[in-house]
């Protein structure tokens, strides 16, 4: 051969790797995990974005881990919890929110079927330990949190059995009875000393206890009816709301009226005006100053109760009065024959002071045999005198503290407010983490604002619609009250549905970054990188255009000024 | 594992590696990469002057790890042709790709591209189409849409961009009467892997043309090239289709059709339509008119959503399986 290239006509293969055009750069691309809508939406604080992600990658132990880590109770949330994940999800933006709540329950079930242990931590802080009051969900949460945390937790309860309000007042048709039990049951068995049939200011009282152990937590719920008349006068034969739900769920039975009205717009009233009707009540109503939800409505004029619970009443038959209040008893000696109700109103004053206005004009007669107030609970200030001062409820700090009452907490419905599952769940974990600082002496740090990915932010290009999966319902012929009425998602539903997850503010292992660098600076990992993603940025090559941040669907990729 | 090791041991094949010297945001530099990646490594290539040789062989580098020639700005289809007809007389299968920006495939090497397919040579030119002379600084070729501005067909009193119109390349292609020749885009990766694999299974001249942004000569940030590209497909102006023997055998139906603005308001080449001027309005309709004469004769228009249509061919997935 006779051909000679000159040293000017030929290059080796890839060369050009000795050039590094990270000099050009001026912003670098970076992986930034940020919060889901979905995380900093849940009362409880569940990242449901971490666990579906688990979920999609058939990694289902590790799914479950990863939700009791933060909430011990997911079969019972999954059913009972009022969502506002849902509401929150981006997806929902697009086409539907994930049925987050659907695969929660999934999950739980899946946990409770596979006999999966609740991940034990020995004792690792001696043997002074911590006492929580009432195995409600946030007594719960707290005992877990600490016993995962190594922490030696005694958790009385007042009744034989756990569960406090999830047992006593929960409808079957919302939480069946073999789900509670077989999730508390697992629970208790994770290393927590349960103490059933222990009641305080009876049995022992919070001296004895402050000197027994390094921190109490009380979360002992609202076991007190309030007081409840019109113009002081009352039915001879009153019953409460809370109190007649706790006997139909304890004995089964219930008065046989013909009518009833119930009055109250929170979950309780709903639960109980449904058992009425599963009961055989031909006529009940609900009779609330608040609207029924709808768009538009402002969250503080809305009924507390949760949206899906409202609609199964009314396909069940329950005669719903918004805006209405009660003025007058109808009696005929102490008996009820009616309610004379008005159209009424909570109006917000430029202050934030609050009223109620009974429009004149608007009154009408309502015929009932019976009148339940469904109103709201107090605290039994039995052994709690001392903190409870007169007041209904006791009055927590953000972090469950009790201000001037070191080594004491508190949480849940006792401390009023809220009144969901998941709320009290997140009481007690904040709690159980500030027990766990103060003990190790340490200061709350300042946690960081939640600031959640936005529809904005994503790149929907990539993102295909696809519906969302349905659990049946029974149907309203069928439901007796006790049979439950949501079903289960099939496993291939499941599946399917975690894929709907847009994995918001986290990486998607999509490729989408390695496939379009135009500069081959973004390499694929064999194995997850330190940041739990799948990819590198190879720094000596990036010349920080931008375009892997625009195009992540997940805004997991963020630009930053290069130093 | 370093930086470097990883980089050895990618789950793909790339034809092109880093240390290339095309501006932040190149669409042609990853139009290039992906053409390399789809086609693997039993392929030789002849470049034709342009962008994508200058930026990737700065002396005495070169980021190529595959066989590859430059010789001239006209003749990459004819020295593809020379490379066919040798590895052919050897008994070799290795296959030939010829590659070359609009410049050299719509103007100044369109006599050799034509002789190549009129010859029948087994061999696939891609056009990288970034619409004007980008490497001797932004020059107006017949590729350039009608009314952009380049710096030799600038907007002012006379006219407002260019006056033309852009040249209808694949049609001229595919009237040599070869198997295959299709269009694509660097906003649809998945496209133009399935549409040059789908051209090297094919014996005898084949054509694809890629539409690459150029964020220099276009004026859009480097960042948005894929945003650009995406709705260059997606208001009709740059149609994906296929063309086997000179007749239409596919499209990318356009699934939500979005009004040329949304494309050109990107782009600084446009900026002179977007002020209060009769012409300007009058060019702004042109164009639309344009992207509607292509839905229509190509019947881009999607009637109803499918995972191939121009919003269904980009769906990403955890585990980065694309439908191609």
């Amino acid at each position: 051969m006779g051909l000679k290239l000159t040293r000017g006509s030929f290059a080796h293969p890839a060369s050009s790797l000795r050039y590094h055009t990270g000099s050009w750069r001026m912003e670098r691309p970076v992986h930034r995990h940020r919060p889901a809508p979905c995380h900093t939406a849940c009362p409880a604080g569940e990242d449901a974005q971490a666990w579906l992600a688990l979920i999609a990658e058939e990694r289902y132990r590790e799914a479950w881990e990863k939700v009791v880590a933060v909430n011990p109770l997911p079969a019972i949330t999954g059913r009972v919890c009022h969502h506002p994940c849902e509401v929150a999800c981006n997806r929902g933006h697009f086409d539907e929110p994930v049925a987050i709540h659907h695969m929660e329950r999934w999950l739980g079930d899946k946990a409770i079927a596979a006999d999966w242990d609740y991940p034990a931590t020995p004792l690792a802080h001696g043997s002074q330990g911590v006492a929580v009051i009432g195995s409600g969900p946030a007594g719960c949460s707290a005992a877990w949190q600490l016993s995962r945390r190594g922490y030696k937790v005694d958790l009385f309860e007042a009744l034989p059995v756990a569960g406090g309000l999830l047992r006593s007042a929960l409808p079957h048709y919302r939480l069946p009875r073999d789900v509670l039990d077989a999730e508390l049951e697992r629970l208790l068995a994770s290393g927590i000393t349960f103490r059933p049939g222990q009641r305080l200011g009876r049995d022992f009282s919070l001296d004895e206890l402050k000197a027994e152990y390094a921190a109490v937590f009380l979360a002992p719920g609202t076991q007190r009816s309030r007081e409840w008349n019109i113009d002081g006068a009352t039915p001879h034969d009153l019953h409460v709301g809370l109190d007649l739900l706790k006997r139909w769920v304890d004995v089964g039975t219930i008065p046989e009226w013909s009518s009833a009205a119930v009055i109250g717009g929170g979950n309780t009233a709903i639960d109980l005006a449904r058992i009425l009707r599963h009961c055989g009540v031909e006529t009940v109503h609900v009779v609330t100053h608040q609207s029924l939800p709808r768009a538009g409505v402002e969250q503080i004029d809305t009924m507390s109760a949760i949206p899906r619970e409202i609609e199964q009443a009314m396909e069940e038959g329950v005669i719903f009065h918004e805006h209405r209040g009660v003025q007058r008893l109808v009696l005929r000696g102490e008996q009820v024959i009616g309610l004379e109700l008005v159209h009424r109103k909570e109006l917000h004053e430029a202050d934030g002071s609050k009223r109620y206005v009974s429009f004149e004009g608007t009154e009408s007669l309502l015929h009932v045999d019976q009148v339940i107030p469904a109103i709201g609970q107090s605290v039994d200030p039995a052994g709690l005198s001392t903190l409870l001062e007169q007041r209904s409820h006791l009055d927590a700090s953000e972090h469950g503290r009790l201000d001037g009452h070191p080594g004491l907490y508190a949480g849940g419905d006792a401390c009023g407010g809220h009144g969901s599952v998941s709320a009290a769940i997140g009481d007690g974990r904040r709690a159980a983490l500030a027990i766990e600082r103060d003990l190790q002496q340490q200061t709350d740090s300042a946690e960081p604002a939640a600031d959640p990915v936005t529809p904005a932010q994503l790149n929907m290009n990539y993102f295909e619609p696809q519906a969302r999966q349905h659990a049946p319902v029974l149907p309203v012929a069928e439901r007796s009250g006790e049979v439950e009425i949501i079903g289960t998602l099939t496993p291939q539903q499941a599946a399917q549905e975690a894929m709907r997850c847009l994995s918001c503010g986290n990486c998607l292992a999509c490729d989408n970054c390695w496939t379009l660098c135009p500069d081959i600076a973004v390499l694929k990992t064999r194995r997850p990188a330190e940041d739990g993603s799948h990819y590198l940025f190879d720094y000596d090559f990036c010349k920080g255009c931008g375009l892997c941040a625009r195009e992540c669907p997940t805004a997991y990729i963020m630009m930053e000024p290069e130093q | 594992m370093s930086h470097r090791e990883l980089r050895q041991n990618q789950p793909r094949f790339s034809g092109l590696e880093s240390g290339h010297r095309a501006c932040q945001g190149c669409g042609e530099a990853l139009a290039a990469r992906l053409v390399t990646e789809a086609a693997g490594p039993d392929v030789v290539y002849a470049n034709a002057t342009g962008c994508l040789e200058v930026f990737t062989t700065a002396w005495p580098d070169s980021s190529w790890r595959v066989p590859w020639i430059h010789s001239l700005f006209e003749n990459a289809p004819a020295v593809a042709a020379g490379m066919e007809a040798a590895l052919k007389s050897r008994g070799k299968t290795t296959r030939v790709i010829s590659m070359g920006g609009d410049g050299s495939t719509f103007d100044i090497g369109f006599q050799a591209l034509s002789g190549m397919l009129e010859r029948g040579h087994n061999v696939l030119h891609v056009c990288f189409d970034n619409e004007a002379y980008m490497n001797t600084g932004i020059q107006r070729s017949s590729s350039t849409p009608h009314a952009a501005v380049t710096t030799t067909s600038p907007s002012g009193k006379e006219r407002m961009g260019k006056r033309h119109l852009k040249k209808d390349i694949v049609s001229i292609v595919a009237a040599h009467h070869i198997p295959y020749a299709a269009t694509t885009s660097v906003a649809y990766p998945s496209d133009i892997r399935k549409k040059v694999r789908r051209a090297l299974a094919i014996d005898g001249p084949t054509f694809l043309h890629v539409h690459s942004p150029c964020p220099l000569g276009w004026g859009h940030d480097g960042a948005l090239s894929i945003e650009v590209a995406r709705l260059a497909v997606q208001t009709g102006l740059f149609p994906i289709i296929e063309l086997e023997r000179g007749r239409l055998a596919g499209s990318m139906p356009i699934r939500t059709v979005h009004p040329v603005t949304d494309y050109l308001q990107l782009q600084n080449r446009f900026r002179h339509l977007f002020v209060d001027d009769a012409r300007a309005r009058e060019e702004l309709e042109h164009l639309q008119a344009l992207a509607d004469h292509n839905i229509e004769v190509y019947n881009l228009r999607g009637t109803r959503p499918d995972n191939r249509d121009s919003e269904g061919a980009d769906t990403v997935r955890r585990g980065g399986l694309r439908w191609a």
